[in-house]
This record gives C-alpha cells, sequence and structure tokens, in this order.
C-alpha cells in the first residue's frame, strides 16, 4: 500500500474546514513559511560531492552554492564531512570546534563577505 | 581522481565560518616541511569530488497546489498546524474580545503540536555551527 502524503490542495482544504475565506496564495506562502521552519531540524538529510579547489580554504554555503554536478546545495546543517583518499574512498575528517585556524589562505579571500 | 592525501582522518578537518565551509590540512604535496604556525592550511592540490558533505537541507519550495511537500510525510500533518497557527494568530488580532482569546489560545496549541512533531525528530539547534561534532584535540607540541 502506498505512503500516504499529502499534496498542498489536500492542505489547503483541511485549513479551509476552519477558515473557508483564506486566500490560495496566501496559504500556499504560509506553507512555504512551515516548511523553511521544518527544515531548520532534521526533517531532510542530504549528501553532496563538492569538487576540492588546490589552495581554496573556504567553499560557499549560501542559499546559491552548489556541488560538483551544479546541483543547489540547499544547506542548513553540516553535521559530517568526507574527504576524498588516495584510494578513492570517503574518509570521516574531524570537525575543528573554532575553525581559528593561524593562517588566512591568501587565495580564499574573494570567499570572505565583505562591505560593499 | 583520488587525492594525494592516504590519511585524511589525521590530516585534513573542517569548519563553518559564517556561510562558508572550511577545509583545512597539514598535508604538503611537495613535501615541504612546515613549521607549527603554519600546520594548518587549505589543500594544495584539485580533487574532483573531493568532498562528502552530509547536512541537514532546506525543503524545496511548493509552487502549485498539485504539488507533494518535499518533506518526510509524518511531517505533512505539522504543515497543516504551522498554517492554522499563523491564521488563528492572525484571527486574534482581528476580532475582539473572547473570539480573540479563543483565536490565541488555538494559536498555540497549533503551535505547540507544530514544535512536538518537528522538533521531536530532530535537534533544537538551529544555525549551521550545531550538530553532532567529532573533537580534534589542540596538539600542544
Amino acid at each position: 500500500m502506498a505512503v500516504h502524503s499529502l499534496t498542498a490542495k489536500q492542505i489547503m482544504s483541511r485549513i479551509r474546514q476552519v477558515f473557508p475565506d483564506a486566500p490560495e496564495s496566501y496559504i500556499l506562502s504560509l506553507l512555504n513559511d512551515a516548511l523553511v521552519e521544518a527544515g531548520l531540524y532534521s526533517t531532510k538529510t542530504m549528501s553532496s560531492k563538492i569538487d576540492v579547489t588546490a589552495d581554496k580554504m573556504y567553499y560557499d554555503l549560501s542559499d546559491s552554492a552548489k556541488d560538483a554536478d551544479n546541483n543547489t546545495l540547499e544547506m542548513n546543517k553540516i553535521y559530517r564531512v568526507d574527504f576524498m583518499d588516495d584510494d578513492g574512498d570517503y574518509i570521516k575528517i574531524p570537525r575543528l570546534l573554532d575553525g581559528e585556524v593561524l593562517m588566512f589562505d591568501i587565495t580564499s579571500e574573494s570567499a570572505i563577505e565583505q562591505p560593499d | 581522481m583520488a587525492s594525494n592525501i592516504s590519511l585524511p582522518e589525521d590530516r585534513v578537518a573542517w569548519f563553518v565560518k559564517g556561510n562558508a565551509l572550511g577545509i583545512v590540512s597539514t598535508y604538503s604535496s611537495s613535501g615541504t616541511t612546515r613549521t607549527d604556525r603554519k600546520r594548518w592550511q587549505a589543500v594544495d592540490h584539485a580533487v574532483s569530488d573531493g568532498l562528502l558533505v552530509h547536512y541537514w537541507a532546506d525543503p524545496k519550495k511548493v509552487i502549485a497546489i498539485s504539488e507533494v511537500p518535499d518533506i518526510d510525510n509524518v511531517f505533512h500533518l505539522a504543515l497543516v498546524d504551522y498554517i492554522k497557527m499563523c491564521l488563528y494568530m492572525d484571527r486574534a488580532g482581528t476580532t475582539d474580545g473572547e473570539a480573540s482569546a479563543v483565536a490565541l489560545q488555538l494559536s498555540q496549541m497549533h503551535r505547540a503540536k507544530f514544535d512536538q512533531a518537528v522538533r521531536h525528530f530532530g535537534s533544537m539547534r538551529r544555525e549551521k555551527t550545531g550538530g553532532v561534532r567529532a573533537i580534534l584535540p589542540y596538539n600542544f607540541q
């Protein structure tokens, strides 16, 4: 038996049981707000491959950031990172807690937010 | 193309700074010996698909009413609660007296149901620097 899920239309019909006059566009807007809120928690987990560039310290995590296949990452929170070893296998690498490395890589300056 | 690093777990580390993922390594492709104060630097060679990043993602936006929200179906009822929470809050602000108080109470009830459904499954930490972490001890040498 198929898994039961709700379409936006079915969600809307449930809402209109109580709020029959609520506009469709407003309900859709609130639905997307709810998805953003739910996305802050571990509701959708993903894994993406990113190309490593020589001498690049910082990799973009913004809403428009893309992976190696040019797909948008849509990233909220990283919980694990693996690095490819010399056999082509992915090995989990540790996390630096504060990220305060002593040497700042000069080629990564363009990745840092600057005032305009 | 595989990387040159045989033991990434010992020689590569990651961190998050603002909206960027920092990757640093103690490995030098040229075999140069680095002093301790310049030990951690960017990876010095390119690796195709070199990073595999695991993360919590943003669900995709719903545009048409025929779409199924891009989130596990166990959360679909929570979405209904969230929308009702907002609409009851609107009603509370546009009515007076008892009707407003009842709407406010119902809004809070749906808020509680949404929080219970969504947070129950995930961590309550909200920022990118939260989540599971492994500790890399400081090198006291």
